[in-house]
């Protein structure tokens, strides 16, 4: 028999069919994946017998090769890559797979950001801000590159700069191999190549329901502190945030409108006494917190950082990858149309209805009021509406 | 003895000329029809005798064959009833020939001898117009529309065969009834006046009645769509005299009542549920055809309410009308072309769950809202040149807020601006394109530069250039000015029609 290294059998063993989180921890239990190939194959591991049947007409190696050809590592508990977060981890996948540079994640402290996909406006944008400004601060932003919060997290994640950006960590429910959702292709891309993208299922596993549930708890687990940005009442993010607290992790919430559907979740988890989250400020000294009774300690953010992150000057300004945005001038002179639509306008999208009947200019006025605003910084547009930056 | 009786029926929205002949000899009694006709024509068996017998008109025990030429032709409608029965008349001598020398017959008769309005009589009327046309009462006016208004009626078949020979004198129905001017009065309770708030809706339907331009709405149910749709044909000028008379034929055809005075002056609404089938919206049918929504909407405006619950297929089928102006329904025995120039407004919520965009209220995901404004595919959203988000007004304004400008004021806007275009180009602006575009709508060098500006930075393309320019030119016609500058451009830019609007997110910067 022939030399098998650890990770091609490891590898092999994931990919047996049938196999899941649960059975793989109770067979590999912390001994050598080669030996418990051996004894799978021999008969001797007391496993269904369809999994021996299936052992036994694979090739480790040939798995082996399809990982490596893939350009996906093959982590265990212990290896180098392999986060310390989840070594003492009760519900630790007993084999991880990554694209990127998992090590990335090692001694820096990491911040979970999740929230519902169906995401308000108010929840990508401070989702997007949040991830610019950890990241910024050194912290690597976990999330699992869904749509809506999740997507918004990491897209500001990769806009932060600073003199050491934290390297963003996704955690996926498919194979690396099957990009889902498939318009998040480019942001997939990006966040393994500055970071790191993990899952727990083998090459080619399809976006399956049950899996989101499980790679929830291992972004939960991966982070010093959840936030959840939005969640609607029962949202999937709450499981996020129950995986933390059953951990001890610190969970924090954005506080949101009552009236808003898509903040009952987040608002639920304030109320029941979770740290509110207004700004990175917030979660950095939640993190300094939670790192302190750490074995290895975080670095303490600089003081630059809070001081820039609570400022009204927004840093993502300076992001690079995003066109330097004109800067703000001063506010329209009172009496002129500008500052009768600015005043009309909420941080919230307001139609352009609503900035009709508060101005009571005439559309042409209030359109061409709006575009100067739009030049100069003072508003977003969108199709029918105004927002204020 | 034979005798032949001119008559028309309906081919499509055109009358067709078909001579009745009635040959009545010795032999085997009968009755036989022949010359295409469908099954309408040959039950005019049973009514012709029936009429004849109750009133008091010998039915004659012989031999009778009609034949309807040309007999190429396929024929139909109960319309031929009343030239059959006078043909029987002549040909059996209880008439003389002389008494309908010159003379035209269309009606249909019931089994008590009274005589009934046939579908389509304007255009029968209107194939006949050399003739002395003789049509049930109920026809007098919708015949003398368009024809030479040499026209005679009676109410019942015994009283046309008494005036025929002159034992009773003709009905007093006018043998000429001036086509009125347009009336021009729009209905009361459907005035603009009544609409509280929607300032960008009233200025949308404004725009949309002096261009002609197609205006999509969207917004949550209970917002005002359906109200606000309601009001744009009041706000249309009134049909011109070809319109007018186009639109009236197809009404006839369809065999819709018509106003007193037998031409439609006002722009139709037609307002389809959208469980219609293709050959309701486009026109068609078996025996007859028979127009279609889009054309009943002809010179007026068609109102799709729901518009995502339209089958696709139906909704693609308008693209090719929107384009032309007018249809062509294609079936094995023939082609007919229908008039279809409307004003197309649709109204749609913005997703699934129909709160779309209103923040955090939404619970459908990106995915579904991308499904919900893909019924609207592409190629026929581009045909709309507007469109606007219409959300539930204000309590404050729905109860304290002042009345907006009535109908008439905006109608008079309208009106005033529309002469501007028309003058200019010969057309509203909702058809300009290329280069009658470059033409018409010359823009200030300010106002180039900030499409310049849209359209470099991927807000605008090439295609909502042409749809901003001829919004622009509305609008410029409505402010009166020959050239359009940047206030007209910055307005037009909000109002034209775009798949952002479905589909939220921010714009492009």
């Amino acid at each position: 028999m022939t030399a098998r290294s650890r990770a091609d059998c490891a590898a092999a063993l994931v990919g047996l069919p049938g196999m899941t989180p649960v059975r793989l921890g109770r067979l590999l239990a912390g001994r050598d994946p080669v030996a418990v190939w051996s004894d799978l194959v021999a008969g001797r591991a007391g496993v269904d017998r369809y999994h021996v049947d299936a052992a036994r007409s694979t090739d480790p190696g040939r798995v082996g090769d399809r990982y490596r050809a893939a350009g996906v590592a093959v982590l265990l508990p212990g290896d180098d890559g392999y986060p310390d977060r989840l070594m003492a981890d009760p519900g630790a996948p007993a084999v991880l797979f990554a694209l990127g540079r998992p090590r990335g994640l090692t001694g820096r402290p990491a911040v979970a950001i999740v929230g519902t996909r169906s995401a308000t406006p108010y929840g990508r944008q401070v989702a997007a801000e949040l991830g610019r400004d950890l990241a910024a601060a050194g912290v690597s932003v976990v999330s699992g590159l869904a749509l809506g919060t999740d997507g918004a997290a990491h897209t500001g994640a990769l806009q932060g700069v600073g003199a050491d950006p934290g390297p963003p960590v996704a955690v996926v429910g498919t194979g690396l191999d099957v990009v889902y959702p498939a318009s998040h292709a480019t942001l997939w891309g990006a966040v393994a190549e500055r970071g790191a993208v993990l899952s727990e299922s083998p090459l080619g596993t399809p976006p399956l329901p049950r899996a989101f549930p499980a790679r929830n708890r291992i972004i939960a687990a991966l982070a010093d502190v959840v936030v959840v940005v939005e969640s609607h009442h029962r949202g999937g993010s709450l499981y996020t945030a129950e995986a933390a607290a059953r951990r001890g992790i610190p969970v924090g919430a954005v506080p949101g409108s009552v009236r808003s559907p898509a903040s009952r979740g987040t608002n639920g988890l304030l109320v029941d006494g979770c740290i509110p989250i207004r700004d990175a400020a917030d979660v950095l000294v939640a993190v300094s917190l939670a790192s302190a009774g750490r074995p290895a300690p975080a670095p303490v953010p600089e003081e630059g950082a809070l001081v820039a992150a609570r400022g009204r000057d927004r840093p993502g300004r300076r992001a690079a990858g995003v066109p330097s945005e004109p800067s703000v001038a001063g506010a329209p002179a009172t009496g002129t149309p500008e500052r009768a639509v600015l005043d009309a306008v909420e941080t919230e999208p307001t139609p352009v209805e609503t900035v009709l009947l508060r101005t009571g200019l005439s559309l042409a006025a209030v359109a061409e009021a709006g575009h100067r605003l739009v030049v100069s910084g003072h508003l977003r547009s969108g199709a029918g509406w105004w927002s204020r930056r | 003895m034979i005798a032949a009786i001119p008559s028309a029926v309906l081919i499509g929205v055109d009358g067709k000329l078909v001579r009745v002949e009635v040959h009545v000899s010795n032999g085997l009694p009968g009755f036989t029809v022949v010359g295409l006709p469908d099954a309408a024509v040959r039950e005019s068996r049973d009514r012709v005798r029936a009429a004849l017998l109750s009133s008091g008109l010998p039915w004659p025990l012989r031999r009778v064959t009609v034949n309807l030429a040309p007999s190429g032709v396929r024929k139909g409608g109960a319309g031929l009833d009343l030239p059959i029965a006078v043909g029987l008349l002549v040909a059996s001598g209880e008439l003389p020939p002389e008494a309908v020398a010159g003379m035209a017959f269309v009606g249909e008769l019931g089994l008590d001898g009274s005589l009934r309005a046939p579908t389509g009589t304007l255009v029968l009327a209107e194939a006949l117009r050399d003739r002395l046309l003789v049509v049930p009462e109920a026809s007098v006016a919708e015949a003398t529309v368009c024809g030479s208004g040499r026209v005679r009626s009676a109410p019942t078949l015994r009283r046309l065969v008494d005036a025929l020979v002159g034992r009773r004198p003709w009905g007093d129905a006018a043998p000429t009834v001036p086509v009125p001017p347009g009336d021009g009065t729009p209905a009361g309770d459907r005035d603009l006046a009544d609409i509280r708030g929607q300032r960008l809706a009233r200025r949308a339907l404004e725009v949309a009645a002096c261009g002609g331009h197609h205006l999509l709405m969207v917004g949550p149910p209970g917002s005002g769509k359906t109200m606000l749709a309601h009001r744009l044909p009041d706000l249309l000028p009134a049909l011109d005299r070809t319109t007018s008379l186009e639109a009236t034929r197809v009404h006839s055809v369809a065999g819709f009542g018509l106003p007193p005075t037998g031409l439609l002056t006002r722009p139709p609404f037609r307002a389809p549920h959208h469980g219609a089938s293709a050959v309701a919206m486009i026109g068609g049918g078996t025996t007859w055809m028979r127009p279609g929504e889009i054309s009943l909407a002809h010179g007026g405006v068609l109102f799709l309410d729901e518009m995502g619950e339209f089958p696709t297929a139906v909704l693609d089928a308008l693209r090719q009308p929107l384009e032309d102006g007018h249809v062509v329904v294609s079936r094995a025995r023939g082609a007919t072309t229908f008039p279809a120039r409307f004003v197309l407004v649709g109204a749609m919520n913005p997703c699934p769950c129909g709160e779309g965009g209103a923040p955090g209220r939404c619970r459908c995901s990106q995915a579904a809202r991308e499904r919900y404004a893909r019924r609207l595919s592409a190629p026929l959203l581009d045909r709309f040149d507007l469109a606007i988000r219409v959300d539930r007004p204000d309590v404050d304004h729905l109860v304290g807020g002042p009345p907006g400008e009535s109908t008439a004021t905006v109608g008079a806007r309208v009106a005033r601006a529309r002469h501007r275009a028309v003058a200019r180009q010969g057309s509203a602006n909702g058809t300009l394109s290329g280069a009658r575009l470059d033409r018409c709508a010359p823009v200030s060098d300010e106002a180039a530069t900030r499409l310049e500006l849209e359209l470099r930075s991927g807000a605008l393309t090439a295609r909502g250039l042409h749809r901003v320019r001829r919004i622009a030119r509305t609008l410029a016609d409505l402010d009166g000015v020959e050239r359009v500058g940047s206030a007209q451009v910055a307005e037009a830019l909000l109002l034209r029609c775009r798949r952002q609007l479905l589909l939220g997110g921010e714009d492009p910067r």
